[in-house]
Protein backbone atom coordinates (compact mmCIF):
# COMPACT_ATOMS: atom_id res chain seq x y z
CA UNK A 1 0.00 0.00 0.00
CA UNK A 2 2.84 2.24 0.98
CA UNK A 3 4.14 1.80 -2.51
CA UNK A 4 1.28 3.33 -4.16
CA UNK A 5 1.92 6.33 -2.46
CA UNK A 6 5.17 6.69 -3.26
CA UNK A 7 3.84 7.93 -6.79
CA UNK A 8 1.80 11.47 -5.95
CA UNK A 9 1.14 12.16 -9.76
CA UNK A 10 -0.47 8.43 -10.25
CA UNK A 11 -2.26 8.48 -6.61
CA UNK A 12 -4.02 11.58 -7.19
CA UNK A 13 -5.18 10.54 -10.92
CA UNK A 14 -6.89 7.57 -9.48
CA UNK A 15 -8.31 8.85 -6.44
CA UNK A 16 -10.13 11.77 -8.38
CA UNK A 17 -9.20 12.87 -11.55
CA UNK A 18 -10.36 9.35 -12.82
CA UNK A 19 -13.63 9.36 -10.59
CA UNK A 20 -14.37 13.39 -11.53
CA UNK A 21 -14.33 12.33 -15.29
CA UNK A 22 -16.23 9.27 -15.16
CA UNK A 23 -18.96 11.46 -12.88
CA UNK A 24 -19.02 14.30 -16.01
CA UNK A 25 -19.42 11.06 -18.72
CA UNK A 26 -22.22 9.76 -16.62
CA UNK A 27 -23.87 13.02 -15.71
CA UNK A 28 -23.57 14.12 -19.26
CA UNK A 29 -25.08 11.04 -20.37
CA UNK A 30 -28.34 11.62 -18.43
CA UNK A 31 -28.51 14.97 -18.90
CA UNK A 32 -28.98 14.28 -22.49
CA UNK A 33 -31.45 11.63 -22.22
CA UNK A 34 -33.66 13.62 -19.91
CA UNK A 35 -33.58 16.33 -22.66
CA UNK A 36 -34.82 14.40 -25.15
CA UNK A 37 -37.33 12.35 -23.00
CA UNK A 38 -41.10 12.70 -23.40
CA UNK A 39 -41.42 12.23 -19.61
CA UNK A 40 -40.15 13.93 -16.37
CA UNK A 41 -39.83 10.57 -15.04
CA UNK A 42 -38.33 7.62 -15.82
CA UNK A 43 -38.93 4.09 -14.28
CA UNK A 44 -40.67 6.29 -11.90
CA UNK A 45 -37.74 8.46 -10.60
CA UNK A 46 -37.26 12.12 -11.83
CA UNK A 47 -33.52 13.76 -13.35
CA UNK A 48 -32.37 14.48 -10.19
CA UNK A 49 -32.45 10.85 -9.00
CA UNK A 50 -30.30 9.65 -11.85
CA UNK A 51 -27.87 12.44 -11.95
CA UNK A 52 -27.46 11.43 -8.07
CA UNK A 53 -27.22 7.81 -8.94
CA UNK A 54 -24.52 8.88 -11.40
CA UNK A 55 -22.63 11.22 -8.99
CA UNK A 56 -22.26 8.47 -6.81
CA UNK A 57 -21.98 5.40 -9.23
CA UNK A 58 -19.20 7.26 -10.56
CA UNK A 59 -17.35 7.13 -7.10
CA UNK A 60 -18.21 4.07 -5.54
CA UNK A 61 -17.67 2.16 -8.54
CA UNK A 62 -13.99 3.00 -8.89
CA UNK A 63 -14.06 2.08 -5.04
CA UNK A 64 -15.25 -1.10 -5.83
CA UNK A 65 -12.87 -2.42 -8.64
CA UNK A 66 -10.08 -3.94 -8.56
CA UNK A 67 -7.83 -4.83 -11.47
CA UNK A 68 -5.02 -2.77 -10.49
CA UNK A 69 -4.24 -5.78 -8.07
CA UNK A 70 -5.23 -8.29 -9.93
CA UNK A 71 -2.90 -7.15 -12.53
CA UNK A 72 -0.25 -7.27 -10.15
CA UNK A 73 -1.22 -10.33 -8.38
CA UNK A 74 -0.80 -12.24 -11.98
CA UNK A 75 2.26 -10.29 -12.52
CA UNK A 76 3.82 -11.50 -9.77
CA UNK A 77 3.08 -15.08 -10.92
CA UNK A 78 3.98 -14.40 -14.30
CA UNK A 79 7.49 -12.54 -13.41
CA UNK A 80 8.22 -15.13 -10.58
CA UNK A 81 8.60 -12.33 -8.19
CA UNK A 82 5.91 -14.42 -6.21
CA UNK A 83 8.75 -16.23 -5.02
CA UNK A 84 9.88 -13.60 -3.19
CA UNK A 85 6.35 -13.62 -1.48
CA UNK A 86 6.27 -17.47 -1.58
CA UNK A 87 9.08 -18.18 1.04
CA UNK A 88 7.96 -16.43 3.89
CA UNK A 89 5.58 -16.57 6.45
CA UNK A 90 2.54 -15.40 5.41
CA UNK A 91 -0.85 -15.72 3.25
CA UNK A 92 -0.63 -14.51 -0.19
CA UNK A 93 -4.44 -13.51 -0.27
CA UNK A 94 -4.17 -12.06 3.10
CA UNK A 95 -1.29 -10.11 2.07
CA UNK A 96 -2.90 -8.54 -0.95
CA UNK A 97 -6.30 -8.14 1.06
CA UNK A 98 -4.62 -5.66 3.41
CA UNK A 99 -2.78 -3.75 0.07
CA UNK A 100 -6.23 -3.75 -0.98
CA UNK A 101 -7.77 -2.26 1.82
CA UNK A 102 -5.25 -0.29 3.23
CA UNK A 103 -5.10 1.62 -0.63
CA UNK A 104 -9.21 1.65 -0.91
CA UNK A 105 -9.39 3.40 2.42
CA UNK A 106 -7.25 6.17 1.27
CA UNK A 107 -8.53 6.49 -2.07
CA UNK A 108 -12.18 6.52 -0.59
CA UNK A 109 -11.68 9.27 2.08
CA UNK A 110 -10.45 11.16 -0.68
CA UNK A 111 -12.62 10.67 -4.03
CA UNK A 112 -15.53 10.70 -1.96
CA UNK A 113 -15.31 14.31 -1.12
CA UNK A 114 -16.08 15.21 -3.90
CA UNK A 115 -19.65 14.03 -5.10
CA UNK A 116 -20.47 15.06 -0.92
CA UNK A 117 -19.57 18.36 -1.83
CA UNK A 118 -21.63 18.43 -5.50
CA UNK A 119 -24.85 16.61 -4.05
CA UNK A 120 -24.65 19.84 -1.68
CA UNK A 121 -23.75 22.40 -4.67
CA UNK A 122 -26.29 20.79 -6.73
CA UNK A 123 -29.30 19.71 -4.25
CA UNK A 124 -28.96 16.39 -5.69
CA UNK A 125 -30.90 13.73 -3.15
CA UNK A 126 -29.14 11.72 -0.71
CA UNK A 127 -29.54 10.33 2.96
CA UNK A 128 -26.31 11.21 4.66
CA UNK A 129 -27.18 9.05 7.41
CA UNK A 130 -27.07 5.94 5.08
CA UNK A 131 -23.37 6.91 4.31
CA UNK A 132 -22.06 4.53 6.79
CA UNK A 133 -23.72 1.23 6.28
CA UNK A 134 -23.31 1.42 2.48
CA UNK A 135 -19.50 2.03 3.00
CA UNK A 136 -19.99 -0.88 5.31
CA UNK A 137 -21.59 -2.62 2.73
CA UNK A 138 -18.79 -1.78 -0.35
CA UNK A 139 -15.96 -2.82 1.97
CA UNK A 140 -17.61 -6.65 2.68
CA UNK A 141 -18.04 -6.45 -1.15
CA UNK A 142 -14.24 -5.71 -1.26
CA UNK A 143 -13.87 -8.96 0.01
CA UNK A 144 -15.33 -10.72 -2.13
CA UNK A 145 -13.92 -8.76 -4.91
CA UNK A 146 -10.47 -9.95 -3.96
CA UNK A 147 -11.59 -13.30 -3.22
CA UNK A 148 -12.50 -13.59 -7.10
CA UNK A 149 -9.11 -12.08 -7.83
CA UNK A 150 -7.58 -14.80 -5.71
CA UNK A 151 -9.69 -17.32 -8.01
CA UNK A 152 -8.26 -15.78 -11.72
CA UNK A 153 -4.60 -15.41 -10.33
CA UNK A 154 -4.92 -18.57 -10.01
CA UNK A 155 -5.27 -19.42 -13.06
CA UNK A 156 -1.97 -17.82 -13.64
CA UNK A 157 -0.02 -21.02 -12.27
CA UNK A 158 -1.07 -22.60 -15.61
CA UNK A 159 -1.31 -20.17 -18.28
CA UNK A 160 0.47 -17.23 -18.96
CA UNK A 161 -0.74 -13.85 -19.37
CA UNK A 162 -4.31 -13.90 -19.27
CA UNK A 163 -4.68 -10.46 -17.82
CA UNK A 164 -7.46 -10.25 -20.53
CA UNK A 165 -9.71 -12.17 -18.41
CA UNK A 166 -9.36 -9.40 -16.08
CA UNK A 167 -10.98 -6.93 -18.31
CA UNK A 168 -13.78 -9.02 -19.65
CA UNK A 169 -14.34 -9.52 -15.90
CA UNK A 170 -14.59 -6.22 -15.39
CA UNK A 171 -17.03 -5.59 -18.54
CA UNK A 172 -19.37 -8.19 -17.05
CA UNK A 173 -19.56 -6.56 -13.39
CA UNK A 174 -20.04 -3.50 -14.75
CA UNK A 175 -23.03 -4.29 -16.59
CA UNK A 176 -24.14 -6.89 -13.68
CA UNK A 177 -23.38 -4.27 -10.94
CA UNK A 178 -25.77 -1.54 -12.07
CA UNK A 179 -23.02 0.85 -12.99
CA UNK A 180 -23.49 1.19 -16.55
CA UNK A 181 -27.38 2.10 -16.05
CA UNK A 182 -29.51 1.32 -12.51
CA UNK A 183 -30.74 -2.44 -12.54
CA UNK A 184 -34.71 -0.94 -11.17
CA UNK A 185 -34.83 0.28 -15.04
CA UNK A 186 -34.19 -3.75 -16.18
CA UNK A 187 -37.43 -5.59 -17.21
CA UNK A 188 -38.77 -8.52 -14.36
CA UNK A 189 -37.17 -11.13 -14.05
CA UNK A 190 -33.76 -9.86 -15.38
CA UNK A 191 -34.07 -6.97 -12.68
CA UNK A 192 -34.67 -9.71 -9.67
CA UNK A 193 -31.80 -11.89 -10.76
CA UNK A 194 -29.20 -9.90 -11.19
CA UNK A 195 -30.16 -8.36 -7.34
CA UNK A 196 -29.66 -11.65 -6.06
CA UNK A 197 -26.49 -11.76 -7.02
CA UNK A 198 -23.50 -10.37 -4.88
CA UNK A 199 -22.67 -8.13 -8.07
CA UNK A 200 -25.15 -6.11 -7.28
CA UNK A 201 -24.00 -4.71 -4.24
CA UNK A 202 -20.97 -3.54 -6.06
CA UNK A 203 -22.71 0.02 -7.14
CA UNK A 204 -26.31 -0.60 -7.83
CA UNK A 205 -27.52 -1.79 -3.61
CA UNK A 206 -25.36 0.71 -2.12
CA UNK A 207 -26.22 3.86 -4.15
CA UNK A 208 -29.35 3.38 -4.67
CA UNK A 209 -29.43 2.74 -0.50
CA UNK A 210 -27.59 6.37 -0.50
CA UNK A 211 -29.69 8.07 -2.94
CA UNK A 212 -33.04 6.75 -1.45
CA UNK A 213 -33.89 4.50 -4.35
CA UNK A 214 -34.05 1.35 -2.59
CA UNK A 215 -34.73 0.72 1.27
CA UNK A 216 -32.66 -1.32 3.75
CA UNK A 217 -34.84 -4.48 2.96
CA UNK A 218 -32.16 -4.23 -0.20
CA UNK A 219 -28.79 -3.47 2.11
CA UNK A 220 -29.62 -6.63 3.93
CA UNK A 221 -30.30 -8.62 1.15
CA UNK A 222 -27.06 -7.34 -0.13
CA UNK A 223 -24.85 -8.44 2.87
CA UNK A 224 -26.43 -11.96 2.35
CA UNK A 225 -25.54 -12.00 -1.14
CA UNK A 226 -22.07 -11.49 -0.34
CA UNK A 227 -22.07 -14.20 2.21
CA UNK A 228 -22.41 -16.58 -0.39
CA UNK A 229 -20.49 -15.62 -3.10
CA UNK A 230 -17.89 -15.20 -0.57
CA UNK A 231 -18.10 -18.93 0.53
CA UNK A 232 -18.99 -19.83 -3.05
CA UNK A 233 -15.12 -18.26 -4.30
CA UNK A 234 -13.51 -18.74 -0.54
CA UNK A 235 -13.75 -22.13 -1.61
CA UNK A 236 -12.88 -22.44 -4.98
CA UNK A 237 -10.03 -20.17 -4.69
CA UNK A 238 -8.47 -21.79 -2.04
CA UNK A 239 -9.01 -25.25 -3.84
CA UNK A 240 -7.76 -23.27 -7.48
CA UNK A 241 -4.29 -21.94 -5.51
CA UNK A 242 -3.08 -25.34 -3.71
CA UNK A 243 -3.74 -27.02 -7.72
CA UNK A 244 -1.55 -23.78 -8.93
CA UNK A 245 0.85 -24.34 -6.41
CA UNK A 246 1.79 -27.69 -7.35
CA UNK A 247 2.31 -26.97 -10.95
CA UNK A 248 4.02 -23.90 -10.28
CA UNK A 249 7.90 -24.23 -11.68
CA UNK A 250 9.57 -20.98 -9.38
CA UNK A 251 9.71 -18.97 -12.59
CA UNK A 252 12.33 -16.92 -12.91
CA UNK A 253 15.00 -17.76 -10.24
CA UNK B 1 25.30 -32.79 14.93
CA UNK B 2 21.88 -33.33 13.81
CA UNK B 3 20.61 -33.82 10.15
CA UNK B 4 18.91 -30.37 9.07
CA UNK B 5 18.06 -31.76 5.61
CA UNK B 6 17.29 -35.14 4.36
CA UNK B 7 16.40 -36.36 0.87
CA UNK B 8 15.28 -39.39 -0.17
CA UNK B 9 15.58 -39.89 -4.26
CA UNK B 10 13.71 -36.67 -5.03
CA UNK B 11 13.49 -35.05 -8.67
CA UNK B 12 11.56 -33.02 -10.31
CA UNK B 13 10.88 -32.79 -14.05
CA UNK B 14 9.50 -29.73 -16.30
CA UNK B 15 6.77 -30.09 -18.96
CA UNK B 16 7.79 -27.12 -21.54
CA UNK B 17 6.11 -26.16 -24.90
CA UNK B 18 7.93 -26.36 -27.36
CA UNK B 19 7.07 -24.37 -30.63
CA UNK B 20 8.46 -24.31 -34.24
CA UNK B 21 9.29 -20.99 -35.84
CA UNK B 22 6.67 -18.45 -37.32
CA UNK B 23 3.20 -17.59 -37.83
CA UNK B 24 1.77 -21.06 -38.74
CA UNK B 25 3.34 -22.65 -36.15
CA UNK B 26 1.62 -20.29 -33.84
CA UNK B 27 -1.73 -20.91 -35.31
CA UNK B 28 -1.09 -24.93 -35.15
CA UNK B 29 -0.15 -24.00 -31.74
CA UNK B 30 -4.21 -23.80 -30.88
CA UNK B 31 -4.88 -27.44 -31.40
CA UNK B 32 -1.66 -29.13 -31.52
CA UNK B 33 1.21 -28.48 -29.40
CA UNK B 34 4.34 -30.06 -28.73
CA UNK B 35 5.67 -30.75 -25.37
CA UNK B 36 9.22 -31.93 -23.69
CA UNK B 37 9.48 -32.96 -20.51
CA UNK B 38 12.80 -32.54 -19.07
CA UNK B 39 14.74 -34.09 -15.78
CA UNK B 40 15.74 -30.71 -13.80
CA UNK B 41 16.80 -33.00 -11.19
CA UNK B 42 17.34 -36.89 -11.08
CA UNK B 43 16.28 -38.96 -8.09
CA UNK B 44 18.44 -37.34 -5.51
CA UNK B 45 19.41 -38.66 -1.69
CA UNK B 46 21.64 -36.77 0.43
CA UNK B 47 22.17 -35.58 4.09
CA UNK B 48 23.35 -32.46 5.65
CA UNK B 49 24.41 -31.68 9.05
CA UNK B 50 23.59 -28.74 11.07
CA UNK B 51 26.26 -26.06 10.84
CA UNK B 52 27.42 -27.13 7.32
CA UNK B 53 28.38 -24.64 4.67
CA UNK B 54 27.73 -26.60 1.35
CA UNK B 55 28.94 -25.19 -1.89
CA UNK B 56 26.76 -26.27 -4.87
CA UNK B 57 28.35 -26.11 -7.94
CA UNK B 58 27.26 -27.03 -11.49
CA UNK B 59 27.30 -25.53 -14.96
CA UNK B 60 23.80 -23.78 -16.16
CA UNK B 61 20.65 -25.70 -16.04
CA UNK B 62 22.64 -28.60 -14.19
CA UNK B 63 20.05 -28.46 -11.30
CA UNK B 64 21.10 -26.13 -8.48
CA UNK B 65 18.38 -23.82 -8.56
CA UNK B 66 15.66 -26.46 -8.41
CA UNK B 67 17.45 -28.53 -5.84
CA UNK B 68 17.04 -25.11 -3.51
CA UNK B 69 13.34 -24.30 -5.05
CA UNK B 70 12.87 -27.71 -3.76
CA UNK B 71 14.29 -27.49 -0.27
CA UNK B 72 13.17 -23.90 0.22
CA UNK B 73 9.20 -25.32 -0.63
CA UNK B 74 9.06 -22.95 -3.64
CA UNK B 75 8.07 -25.98 -6.22
CA UNK B 76 7.04 -29.42 -5.49
CA UNK B 77 8.72 -32.40 -6.51
CA UNK B 78 7.72 -35.00 -9.42
CA UNK B 79 8.65 -37.72 -6.70
CA UNK B 80 10.96 -38.39 -3.68
CA UNK B 81 10.63 -37.12 -0.76
CA UNK B 82 12.47 -33.84 1.28
CA UNK B 83 12.97 -32.95 4.84
CA UNK B 84 14.50 -29.71 6.24
CA UNK B 85 14.53 -28.76 9.92
CA UNK B 86 11.75 -32.00 9.95
CA UNK B 87 9.03 -30.27 8.10
CA UNK B 88 8.44 -30.88 4.10
CA UNK B 89 9.23 -28.26 2.56
CA UNK B 90 6.14 -27.80 -0.21
CA UNK B 91 4.25 -27.64 2.62
CA UNK B 92 5.16 -24.58 3.42
CA UNK B 93 4.51 -24.53 7.06
CA UNK B 94 4.49 -20.88 8.79
CA UNK B 95 7.05 -22.47 11.79
CA UNK B 96 9.48 -24.20 8.74
CA UNK B 97 9.81 -20.63 6.80
CA UNK B 98 9.80 -18.76 10.24
CA UNK B 99 13.18 -20.50 10.19
CA UNK B 100 14.66 -20.43 6.62
CA UNK B 101 15.44 -18.13 4.57
CA UNK B 102 16.28 -17.93 0.83
CA UNK B 103 18.21 -15.26 -1.17
CA UNK B 104 17.76 -15.63 -5.38
CA UNK B 105 20.44 -13.61 -6.23
CA UNK B 106 19.24 -12.77 -9.59
CA UNK B 107 16.04 -11.68 -7.92
CA UNK B 108 14.64 -9.09 -6.08
CA UNK B 109 12.59 -9.62 -2.93
CA UNK B 110 12.52 -6.87 -1.62
CA UNK B 111 10.00 -4.38 -2.34
CA UNK B 112 11.16 -2.05 -5.63
CA UNK B 113 9.11 0.62 -4.70
CA UNK B 114 10.18 1.55 -1.07
CA UNK B 115 13.07 2.23 1.11
CA UNK B 116 15.07 -0.50 2.60
CA UNK B 117 13.88 0.89 5.48
CA UNK B 118 10.31 0.19 5.25
CA UNK B 119 10.37 -3.10 3.81
CA UNK B 120 12.84 -4.06 6.79
CA UNK B 121 9.66 -2.73 8.97
CA UNK B 122 7.61 -4.88 6.56
CA UNK B 123 9.78 -8.22 6.73
CA UNK B 124 9.69 -7.77 11.13
CA UNK B 125 5.89 -7.99 11.03
CA UNK B 126 5.74 -10.46 8.76
CA UNK B 127 8.10 -12.40 11.10
CA UNK B 128 6.73 -11.29 14.05
CA UNK B 129 10.00 -9.73 15.33
CA UNK B 130 9.91 -7.16 17.84
CA UNK B 131 10.53 -3.92 15.88
CA UNK B 132 13.28 -2.34 18.59
CA UNK B 133 15.33 -5.57 17.77
CA UNK B 134 14.50 -5.55 14.24
CA UNK B 135 15.72 -1.99 13.92
CA UNK B 136 19.02 -2.84 16.12
CA UNK B 137 19.75 -5.90 13.68
CA UNK B 138 18.89 -4.07 10.58
CA UNK B 139 21.46 -1.11 11.98
CA UNK B 140 23.91 -3.76 12.87
CA UNK B 141 24.23 -5.56 9.35
CA UNK B 142 24.29 -2.69 7.44
CA UNK B 143 27.25 -1.30 9.26
CA UNK B 144 29.05 -4.57 8.54
CA UNK B 145 27.88 -4.48 5.10
CA UNK B 146 28.83 -0.56 4.63
CA UNK B 147 25.63 0.59 3.13
CA UNK B 148 24.14 2.61 6.32
CA UNK B 149 23.53 5.61 4.15
CA UNK B 150 21.48 3.82 1.97
CA UNK B 151 18.63 2.99 4.16
CA UNK B 152 16.18 5.34 3.02
CA UNK B 153 16.59 5.81 -0.29
CA UNK B 154 14.04 3.61 -2.74
CA UNK B 155 15.31 -0.19 -3.84
CA UNK B 156 14.89 0.97 -7.40
CA UNK B 157 17.40 3.49 -7.65
CA UNK B 158 20.26 1.39 -5.24
CA UNK B 159 23.39 0.12 -7.72
CA UNK B 160 23.28 -3.90 -8.13
CA UNK B 161 25.80 -4.14 -5.68
CA UNK B 162 23.86 -1.54 -2.75
CA UNK B 163 20.66 -4.09 -4.01
CA UNK B 164 22.01 -6.99 -2.98
CA UNK B 165 23.33 -6.16 0.55
CA UNK B 166 19.87 -4.93 1.22
CA UNK B 167 18.71 -8.43 -0.15
CA UNK B 168 20.94 -10.06 2.45
CA UNK B 169 20.05 -8.12 5.65
CA UNK B 170 16.29 -9.33 4.25
CA UNK B 171 17.05 -12.66 4.13
CA UNK B 172 19.00 -12.67 7.78
CA UNK B 173 16.96 -9.92 9.58
CA UNK B 174 14.89 -13.09 11.36
CA UNK B 175 18.51 -15.18 11.85
CA UNK B 176 17.31 -17.89 10.17
CA UNK B 177 18.99 -21.58 10.98
CA UNK B 178 18.69 -22.90 7.22
CA UNK B 179 20.14 -20.09 4.67
CA UNK B 180 19.62 -21.08 0.45
CA UNK B 181 22.14 -18.69 -1.02
CA UNK B 182 21.54 -18.73 -4.99
CA UNK B 183 24.35 -16.42 -6.45
CA UNK B 184 24.51 -14.09 -3.95
CA UNK B 185 27.65 -12.51 -6.10
CA UNK B 186 26.25 -12.74 -9.21
CA UNK B 187 27.07 -9.67 -11.21
CA UNK B 188 29.28 -7.08 -8.88
CA UNK B 189 32.56 -6.32 -9.01
CA UNK B 190 35.35 -7.17 -7.21
CA UNK B 191 35.34 -5.06 -4.41
CA UNK B 192 31.39 -5.79 -3.83
CA UNK B 193 32.27 -9.28 -4.31
CA UNK B 194 34.79 -9.47 -1.70
CA UNK B 195 32.73 -7.75 0.93
CA UNK B 196 30.02 -9.96 0.82
CA UNK B 197 31.94 -12.65 0.59
CA UNK B 198 33.54 -11.80 4.01
CA UNK B 199 30.18 -10.77 5.64
CA UNK B 200 29.19 -13.91 4.98
CA UNK B 201 31.72 -15.90 6.12
CA UNK B 202 31.96 -13.83 9.97
CA UNK B 203 28.09 -14.03 9.53
CA UNK B 204 28.03 -17.47 9.53
CA UNK B 205 31.16 -18.15 11.53
CA UNK B 206 29.30 -16.07 14.60
CA UNK B 207 25.29 -17.57 13.89
CA UNK B 208 26.33 -20.50 12.73
CA UNK B 209 23.43 -21.43 10.47
CA UNK B 210 23.36 -24.39 7.50
CA UNK B 211 23.95 -22.76 4.16
CA UNK B 212 23.77 -24.16 0.83
CA UNK B 213 25.64 -21.90 -1.36
CA UNK B 214 25.73 -21.76 -5.47
CA UNK B 215 28.11 -19.17 -7.28
CA UNK B 216 29.75 -18.98 -10.63
CA UNK B 217 32.30 -17.50 -8.89
CA UNK B 218 34.49 -20.49 -7.49
CA UNK B 219 36.45 -18.01 -4.64
CA UNK B 220 32.93 -17.79 -3.07
CA UNK B 221 32.91 -21.36 -2.62
CA UNK B 222 36.76 -22.10 -1.79
CA UNK B 223 36.80 -19.53 0.82
CA UNK B 224 33.31 -20.26 2.11
CA UNK B 225 32.17 -23.98 1.77
CA UNK B 226 33.33 -26.62 4.20
CA UNK B 227 31.53 -28.94 1.79
CA UNK B 228 31.28 -29.59 -1.77
CA UNK B 229 28.58 -31.00 -4.17
CA UNK B 230 29.04 -30.91 -7.65
CA UNK B 231 25.82 -31.59 -9.69
CA UNK B 232 25.58 -32.52 -12.73
CA UNK B 233 22.84 -33.14 -15.59
CA UNK B 234 20.30 -33.54 -12.78
CA UNK B 235 22.72 -35.29 -10.79
CA UNK B 236 25.14 -35.05 -7.88
CA UNK B 237 28.26 -36.47 -9.30
CA UNK B 238 30.44 -35.03 -6.17
CA UNK B 239 30.02 -34.91 -2.82
CA UNK B 240 33.03 -34.75 -0.77
CA UNK B 241 35.64 -31.47 0.43
CA UNK B 242 36.96 -28.49 -2.05
CA UNK B 243 40.33 -29.98 -1.39
CA UNK B 244 39.89 -33.29 -1.82
CA UNK B 245 37.95 -32.62 -5.23
CA UNK B 246 41.06 -30.95 -6.23
CA UNK B 247 43.28 -33.80 -5.27
CA UNK B 248 41.05 -36.49 -6.90
CA UNK B 249 40.71 -34.35 -10.10
CA UNK B 250 43.15 -35.43 -12.85
CA UNK B 251 45.55 -32.36 -12.26
CA UNK B 252 46.41 -29.94 -15.07
CA UNK B 253 49.02 -27.20 -14.74
CA UNK B 254 48.49 -24.18 -17.03
CA UNK B 255 51.44 -23.30 -19.50
CA UNK B 256 51.10 -19.67 -21.16
CA UNK B 257 52.99 -18.51 -23.64
CA UNK B 258 53.28 -15.65 -26.56
CA UNK B 259 54.76 -15.17 -29.82
CA UNK B 260 56.27 -12.02 -31.40
CA UNK B 261 53.69 -12.26 -34.79
CA UNK B 262 50.03 -14.01 -34.98
CA UNK B 263 50.50 -17.52 -36.07
CA UNK B 264 49.98 -17.91 -39.98
CA UNK B 265 48.20 -21.16 -39.56
CA UNK B 266 47.18 -24.15 -37.23
CA UNK B 267 50.41 -25.18 -35.33
CA UNK B 268 49.67 -28.91 -34.12
CA UNK B 269 51.56 -29.58 -30.57
CA UNK B 270 50.81 -32.89 -29.30
CA UNK B 271 47.15 -34.52 -29.53
CA UNK B 272 44.30 -32.09 -28.98
CA UNK B 273 46.71 -29.55 -27.73
CA UNK B 274 46.68 -27.02 -31.19
CA UNK B 275 47.99 -23.55 -31.52
CA UNK B 276 45.24 -22.04 -33.59
CA UNK B 277 45.94 -19.57 -36.95
CA UNK B 278 46.03 -15.35 -35.81
CA UNK B 279 46.44 -15.88 -32.23
CA UNK B 280 49.50 -14.75 -30.48
CA UNK B 281 48.99 -15.79 -26.95
CA UNK B 282 48.37 -18.84 -25.75
CA UNK B 283 47.43 -20.36 -22.07
CA UNK B 284 46.80 -24.37 -22.64
CA UNK B 285 45.32 -26.66 -19.45
CA UNK B 286 48.50 -29.60 -19.77
CA UNK B 287 48.05 -32.75 -17.67
CA UNK B 288 50.62 -33.40 -15.59
CA UNK B 289 51.77 -36.44 -17.70
CA UNK B 290 51.71 -34.54 -20.68
CA UNK B 291 53.53 -31.26 -19.52
CA UNK B 292 57.46 -32.83 -20.18
CA UNK B 293 56.00 -33.83 -24.08
CA UNK B 294 54.00 -29.86 -24.29
CA UNK B 295 56.85 -28.12 -23.16
CA UNK B 296 59.82 -29.26 -25.16
CA UNK B 297 57.11 -28.75 -28.50
CA UNK B 298 56.77 -24.89 -27.48
CA UNK B 299 60.63 -24.28 -26.58
CA UNK B 300 61.14 -25.47 -29.81
CA UNK B 301 58.65 -22.50 -31.35
CA UNK B 302 60.98 -19.75 -32.15
CA UNK B 303 61.22 -16.85 -29.97
CA UNK B 304 58.98 -17.67 -27.22
CA UNK B 305 58.05 -15.20 -25.13
CA UNK B 306 56.64 -14.92 -21.36
CA UNK B 307 56.45 -18.64 -20.80
CA UNK B 308 54.70 -19.51 -17.65
CA UNK B 309 54.00 -22.56 -16.20
CA UNK B 310 51.68 -22.43 -12.59
CA UNK B 311 49.66 -24.97 -10.79
CA UNK B 312 46.12 -25.53 -11.34
CA UNK B 313 43.93 -23.91 -9.03
CA UNK B 314 40.54 -24.98 -7.85
CA UNK B 315 38.51 -22.49 -10.58
CA UNK B 316 40.60 -24.16 -13.35
CA UNK B 317 39.89 -27.51 -11.82
CA UNK B 318 35.65 -26.77 -11.83
CA UNK B 319 36.27 -25.09 -15.25
CA UNK B 320 37.55 -28.17 -16.62
CA UNK B 321 34.64 -30.06 -15.08
CA UNK B 322 32.15 -28.05 -16.03
CA UNK B 323 33.57 -28.42 -19.77
CA UNK B 324 33.66 -31.64 -19.89
CA UNK B 325 29.92 -32.46 -18.49
CA UNK B 326 27.62 -31.65 -21.49
CA UNK B 327 25.02 -28.91 -20.84
CA UNK B 328 22.09 -30.62 -22.07
CA UNK B 329 19.74 -31.73 -18.97
CA UNK B 330 18.46 -35.05 -20.68
CA UNK B 331 17.35 -35.89 -24.67
CA UNK B 332 13.90 -35.16 -23.54
CA UNK B 333 10.82 -37.07 -24.32
CA UNK B 334 8.19 -35.81 -26.40
CA UNK B 335 4.78 -35.86 -25.26
CA UNK B 336 1.37 -34.94 -26.95
CA UNK B 337 -0.96 -32.48 -25.41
Amino acid sequence: MISNLEYRLNFFTDAVIQPFLTALIELTLWIAIFATASSDTIGGFTKDFYLAYALWTAFVGRITASWMYEFRMLEEIDSGSINGLLVRPMSFFEYYLSQLMGYKAITSILSLLVPLLLIQVFKLPTELSRIPMALLLITYYLVLVHSMSFVITSLGFHFNRIYSITTAKNLGLWLLSGELIPLDLLPSPYREWLLMLPFSSAVYVPVAYITGRAGSELLVQGFVSITWGLAFFGVLGFFMWRWGLRKYVGTGA
Amino acid sequence: MGLVIQTQNLSRTFKTYEKPEGFAASLRGFWNRKYVEKTALAPTTLTIESGQIIGLVGANGAGKTTLLKLLSGLIHPTSGEAQVLGYKPWERNNQFLRRMSILLGQKNQLWWDISPLDSFALLAEIYDLDRTIAKKRVQELAELLDCVHVLKTQLRRLSLGERMKMEIIGSLLHEPDVLFLDEPTIGLDIVAQSTIRKFLADYVKSKGPTVILTSHYMDDIAKLADRLLLISKGSIVYDGTVSQFVSQAELAQKVSFGLPDPLTHDVPLLGEFVLGAGAQTFSLQVPTHQLAPVLSKVTALENVTDLKIEEADFEDVIRTFLEKESRVLSTGRDLKS
